[in-house]
């Protein structure tokens, strides 16, 4: 069976991070959540893979080549303009011949929830989940595990059941999909219920409950902190002496732990890094590749992107970094409650640190509000106190 | 310099040296041709590349075989030119890379005793010497000639009284051997059989191997079996395939930031600042650098850092001169990418008569240059498809740099502080070079407006000279615009006067002590209405003022931001190219690794 993954979208909601590179690329557990969707299909033995890409598409094809690397041998086919999934998917007609399932890049998957959706015996069968944001997806109302209507973002969702993206499909999809993209409606869902109007029935499944999607940089940190819990311990690189470990950890290769460190997983460390002495990094964390912590640093329940440096004596907790930014000494970002805005909306964040973009450098001394955004690229002067969110590009003197 | 190749075992033949010599095509391409023992030896070969000759290819059965990607060096590109090349008598078939200096001699004598030629290539000889030679056992009759060749050679032959063997020898021209089970292998490169297996063994210079279907033995010069170590190779088919880009060439240039990740990992510390680099000589107060082509301005950017830096005189000398005429002195710095430079082993090889300390810069493990010179040094890109050198390039130049930095703590010429600035802007350059990739839109416009010119000037002072040569020749050899690279204060000094309006300069401009200067010779060139393309820092705000079209790269210490605005380069030469519709992997009379003088 051949797997079709949507990885064409940009994901603006997670602004500044997406800025360089595609939600599907965003780093959970240190690994792209698409390799967690791929590693999902291979765990089910689907290891043909077709992915749609447009936005930012090298740094998938840079990532997984041919997949071999990963154990899947993979297709790259192109949608130019992101306007619908339906549309997406019809850009793969060429790959498939037979039955097949078509699942989103950009959403945490487990194996056996696909098992399940593979197995299931409709024709046309697609995975249903609980959200606690049901508002944000197409809510389904299911009847003896027959779909009977879904409704597309919904003002009001009469239940917390929704579409997850994943479907099982014939290969005569494409016929509905066609003529459904001829009127204009170019999403899967368009599609689905066109078909539940004119009687055909479609299983609904219902997933493990593992499935997850990153919707704001601060659920991120959640889908993060709850991967990290399957985190093997595996320790290479350089470990010097009185450096504590407790709990799983793990520690790629080429990275060195500098006397004195005291880490307490679940954590993840990439390769190459240098780390301490005498830093402290808490669970819940993962820390990118080339990342250095400076001596005396704390770190809590982050993300920390590859190619990161965080100076002495700094204090991050809750927050991100994005990838090559540069943190001098005695940074802190202050965990709270706040209102934040992303793309014109105001969300109510709760208990979160900074969000900092890529390739920033931030200067001596700098404080953070909680739930702030500083996106990529900008300069921030020593002794500055940052109490909005930062555009792209910002100088702040 | 061309692609051999033979396989013996099981398998259909023909098939897999079609599939061996699809992935040794960047090493010649103008025409192909293979020989198949199958119940009699019989011969394919045509003029074109090997996906174009492929479709006219006869079933050949048969378990044994030879194969040839030709690019020219003696004898025009021709069928009858394309080897296999056969014996008088048709039952030995031979393929060669390489060049036999003395084959105006051994043809005349040849000739005197009735041997008809065919072709115009000096290769054709070797199939005639070793019938001359042939008393009933192939490998002796290959022992024998090759004592009478002058040149370099890899060559593999088969026979057709003898079908269950394929002899090959080797001698400055790169042939390495795959093992397999109950198959074998021979190959110019290991890209040839990776798909089948990973286990290679390095021939050395002199040495013959039999291959049956089920054993390899080698033969070292004088004739006693040598014992040859096999070794595994790490990189994965995958790595020489495109994985969705176009090209390969613009693949190996997205790859740059893991490359130059690669290139440094391990060897750099930042918080206690340290360069872990091989242990260079310790008195290295005078250094030559020899090398060709990208890897030659590579060499020159290292110039301008290691005298910098570390204060160590620095000459950069072109292996083919040098080889000859230079002066053997101190320590010598080789730079090839492949390891297999003709004229680089050479040079090396002078140096080392003198005495001279030598270090090779490489990208390929167990490659003849590191089994000649003292220390290598690789730059771990991974294989390098495209025929116009681009991460290992900037791998190059990274690798320079910490020599420099490395010299200049043990000179006392930097200190710790300058050390550690280098060293984390160093670590962080994977992080600016995926910056500058996400820029590719504006650098393709940019190339929109180069895309019809007949002439293209690049200019640069200081290390950025190096790099305006270096642009310049990615842009003449993959897109077949004529261009030149002039250190900026030379423009004056003559080609000043082929400036106007319809030669644009592309002018590299950092900000740094000269930053004044390559300011008022842009202001020079617009004087003559020459269009000015700028390659800026970031925060140079000036700059607007001077040049019609400004692509931007990250601010970064001095030397440092070399490497990305090489990429940059690298990307306007492609997108250049790729507008002009060129076969940008295979430019035409080019080859990847010139393993010919």
């Amino acid at each position: 069976m051949k797997a079709v993954i949507l990885a064409a979208g940009e994901g603006t909601r997670l602004k500044p991070f997406t800025e360089s590179m595609p939600k599907v690329m965003l780093p959970v557990a240190n690994k792209p959540v698409l390799l967690h969707v791929i590693n999902a299909l291979s765990e089910n033995n689907i290891r043909d893979i077709v992915i749609i890409v447009g936005y930012k598409r090298e740094s998938i094809m840079d990532y997984f080549g041919n997949g071999k690397e990963f154990g899947v041998s993979i297709t790259y086919v192109i949608q130019e303009k992101q306007i619908g999934t339906g549309h997406a998917l019809m850009q793969a007609k060429n790959e498939i011949e037979e039955e097949f399932i078509v699942l989103p890049g950009d959403n945490m998957i487990d194996g056996k929830s696909i098992s399940l959706l593979v197995k299931n015996k409709c024709e046309t069968a697609m995975l249903v989940e609980k959200s606690e944001l049901p508002s944000k997806y197409g809510v389904v109302e299911v009847k003896g595990g027959i779909v009977k209507n879904i409704i597309e973002k919904p003002e009001k969702a009469e239940t917390n059941l929704i579409f997850t993206g994943m479907c099982k499909f014939p290969p005569h999809i494409f016929d509905i999909i066609g003529r459904n993209i001829k009127e204009g409606n170019n999403k899967i869902t368009d599609s689905l219920q066109l078909m539940v109007e004119e009687g055909e029935n479609i299983c609904a499944v219902k997933g493990k409950g593992k499935w997850m999607d990153i919707v704001y940089p601060w659920s991120w940190l959640d889908v993060n902190s709850k991967s990290l819990k399957n985190v093997a311990a595996v320790t290479s690189g350089k470990i010097e002496k009185n450096v504590i470990l407790r709990g799983a950890i793990s520690i790629g290769e080429n990275s060195v732990i500098h006397s004195g460190c005291y880490i307490v997983g679940p954590v993840v460390i990439g390769r190459g890094c240098e780390i301490g002495p005498n830093a402290c990094i808490f669970s819940s964390t993962s820390i990118g590749d080339n990342v250095v912590i400076y001596p005396f640093t704390e770190i809590r329940h982050s993300i920390i992107m590859d190619g990161t440096t965080i100076g002495s004596h700094s204090f991050v907790s809750k927050s991100i970094v994005g990838r090559g930014t540069t943190i001098s000494p005695h940074f802190s970002n202050i965990v709270g409650n706040n209102i934040t805005e992303i793309e014109d909306k105001f969300y109510v964040v709760k208990d979160m640190g900074a969000f900092i973009g890529d390739g920033c450098e931030i200067g001596d001394n700098v404080v953070i509000e909680a739930g702030k955004i500083v996106g990529t690229n900008c300069r921030v002067a020593p002794l500055s106190i940052i109490n909005k969110n930062l555009p792209s590009g910002s100088k702040v003197v | 310099m061309c692609g051999i190749t033979g396989y013996i075992g099981y398998r259909n033949a023909s098939e897999v040296l079609v599939d061996c010599l699809k992935r040794l095509e960047y090493r010649g391409y103008d025409s192909v041709g293979i020989g198949i023992i199958g119940e009699n030896l019989s011969i394919f070969k045509d003029v074109g590349e090997i996906k174009r000759v492929e479709g006219k290819l006869p079933r050949m059965d048969g378990h044994v075989g030879i194969g040839h990607t030709r690019w020219a060096t003696h004898g025009g590109v021709s069928r009858k030119n394309a080897h296999p090349h056969l014996s008088c008598d048709k039952k030995i078939a031979i393929v060669h890379n390489g060049i036999i200096e003395n084959f105006n001699e051994l043809k005349e004598e040849l000739e005197k005793r009735n041997h008809k030629f065919y072709s115009e290539t000096d290769s054709e000889v070797i199939a005639h010497l070793i019938e001359e030679e042939y008393k009933g056992k192939l490998e002796d009759a290959v022992a024998s000639a090759i004592k009478k060749i002058r040149g370099s050679y890899a060559i593999v032959v088969i026979s057709q009284d003898e079908p269950d063997k394929i002899v090959a020898a080797k001698k400055e021209s790169p042939l390495i051997i795959g093992v397999g089970d109950n198959e074998n292998f021979i190959a110019s490169d290991i890209p040839a059989f990776l798909k089948y297996t990973n286990r290679a063994i390095h021939l050395n210079d002199g040495e013959i191997c039999i291959l049956k279907d089920n054993n390899v033995k080698v033969l070292d010069e004088k004739g006693k079996e040598a014992i040859k170590e096999e070794r595994a190779v790490d990189w994965s088919i995958e790595d020489a395939e495109k994985s969705g880009y176009q090209h390969f060439m613009l693949k190996e240039i997205h790859e740059q930031p893991s490359a130059i990740y690669n290139a440094l990992m391990g060897r750099i510390s930042e918080i206690e600042p340290r360069i872990n680099l091989e242990d260079l000589e310790s008195n290295m107060d005078e250094i030559t650098i020899v090398a060709c082509g990208t890897s030659f301005y590579a060499g020159m950017a290292g110039k301008y850092i290691i005298e910098k830096l570390a204060g160590t005189p620095v000459f950069i000398e072109l292996a083919s001169e040098y080889r000859y005429f230079g002066r053997k002195s101190g320590t010598v710095i080789a730079i090839t990418q492949s390891g297999e430079t003709a004229d680089v082993i050479g040079a090396v090889k002078e140096a080392k008569k003198y005495g001279c300390h030598t270090i090779a810069i490489t990208n390929v493990a167990g490659s003849s240059i590191t089994r000649i010179a003292d220390i290598p040094i690789y730059t771990r890109c991974g294989p390098e498809i495209g025929v116009a050198a681009t991460k290992t390039f900037t791998a190059q130049i990274a690798v320079l740099f910490l020599i420099a930095l490395k010299l200049g703590m043990k000179n006392l010429c930097i200190s710790n502080g300058d050390l550690q600035k280098y060293v984390s802007s160093l670590r962080r350059l994977p992080s600016y070079l995926e910056e500058v990739l996400g820029r590719e839109n504006e650098i393709m416009d940019v190339a929109g407006k180069l895309k019809d010119c007949e002439s293209v000037f690049f200019i640069g002072r200081g290390i950025n000279y190096p790099l305006a040569l270096e642009g310049a020749l990615k842009l003449k050899e993959i897109s077949y615009i004529h261009a030149e690279g002039f250190a900026a204060g030379e423009l004056k000094h003559g080609p000043f006067a082929l400036l106007d309006e319809n030669t644009p300069v592309v002018a590299i401009v950092t900000k740094d002590d000269v930053h004044t200067k390559i300011l008022s010779n842009i202001g020079e060139i617009k004087a003559r209405n020459a269009p000015v393309v700028a390659i800026a820092d970031e925060g140079d705000e000036e700059i607007d003022k001077y040049a019609d079209f400004v692509i931007r790269f990250p601010s970064l210490p001095e030397f440092v931001s070399s490497i990305p605005i090489a990429v940059i380069l690298q990307l306007l030469a492609y997108h250049v190219a790729n507008f002009r519709g060129c076969p940008i992997d295979k430019p035409r009379n080019l080859a990847k690794s010139v393993t010919v003088e």
